[in-house]
């Protein structure tokens, strides 16, 4: 006879039908929610620029150069955003140009 | 380790330098001042800095014990020169003692002088730092076009 120890006990317990996969976040996301998703990241950096001039400009803010990394944070993002943007651009006019 | 934490890390530079500068300023503008809170005269003030890892998120801390650091420079402390005051014989000036001898603050306007261009110095090297790392992400950028 075979011997069952207790840590054996999950060939006892009855076969639960295998529950589908946690649908975690796919990691292959919708190109639409990475656009949507650096888009507010983007938008998130530029808010942070603009508190970060306000707070120099009301005198919370002691050094000046932390307000120009942040603004230049912001400026380096929205540059790539835009490049984003041209290629998407441009790859739509390819398609468009497709004689069919 | 992304290009902001560069950004990141000259900025705890600056701030430093900037500190170290203001420091400066006021042992130039204290060079003979004779009466302080403490008593006695001003003492000449310096910083301590210590290079420290940013310890903002997580994933830095994280990172950080893997080796993947940037260390962040931080003033620790801001010492007082301990060195005996000059003394000056000015049997006049209201706080002379018995002998007729006043305490001035042992600073040496040399050396702050040199300090103060260190300082400057310093603080433009980290400006370039921060410009050279912008200017690197621009022209990743530029790969596209």
């Amino acid at each position: 006879m075979k011997d069952v120890s207790i840590y054996d006990t999950r060939g006892l317990l009855p076969r639960t039908p295998m529950l589908p996969k946690q649908t975690s976040p796919s990691p292959s996301a919708s190109f639409e929610q990475m656009l949507q998703q650096s888009f507010s990241n983007v938008n998130q950096l530029q808010l942070e620029a603009d508190k970060a001039v306000a707070a120099l400009a009301t005198g919370q803010e002691q050094d000046l150069h932390n307000t120009m990394i942040t603004m230049e944070k912001a400026d380096i993002a929205f540059r790539l955003l835009m490049q984003i943007r041209n290629k998407v651009i441009n790859a739509y006019e390819t398609i468009m140009r497709m004689g069919l | 380790m992304d290009f902001f934490d560069a950004l990141h890390t000259s900025s705890s530079g600056l701030s430093a330098q900037r500190l170290r500068m203001n420091l400066i300023s006021g042992n130039l503008a204290n060079i003979s001042t004779t009466r302080t809170k403490e008593g006695g005269p001003y003492r000449r003030k310096e910083p301590v800095f210590a290079a420290q890892s940013p310890q903002t998120s997580f994933r830095k801390i994280l990172a950080s014990q893997n080796g993947d650091h940037l260390p962040h420079v931080k003033v620790v402390r801001i010492i007082e020169d301990q060195s005996p005051p000059l003394m000056k014989y000015d049997p006049n000036h209201p706080d002379a003692d018995d002998n007729g001898y006043v305490a001035l603050p042992n600073i040496n306007l040399m050396e702050e002088m040199v300090n103060l261009i260190s300082a400057t110095r310093s603080y433009e090297a980290n400006v370039t730092a921060v410009k050279a790392a912008k200017e690197m992400a621009l022209k990743a950028l530029e790969i596209g076009k």
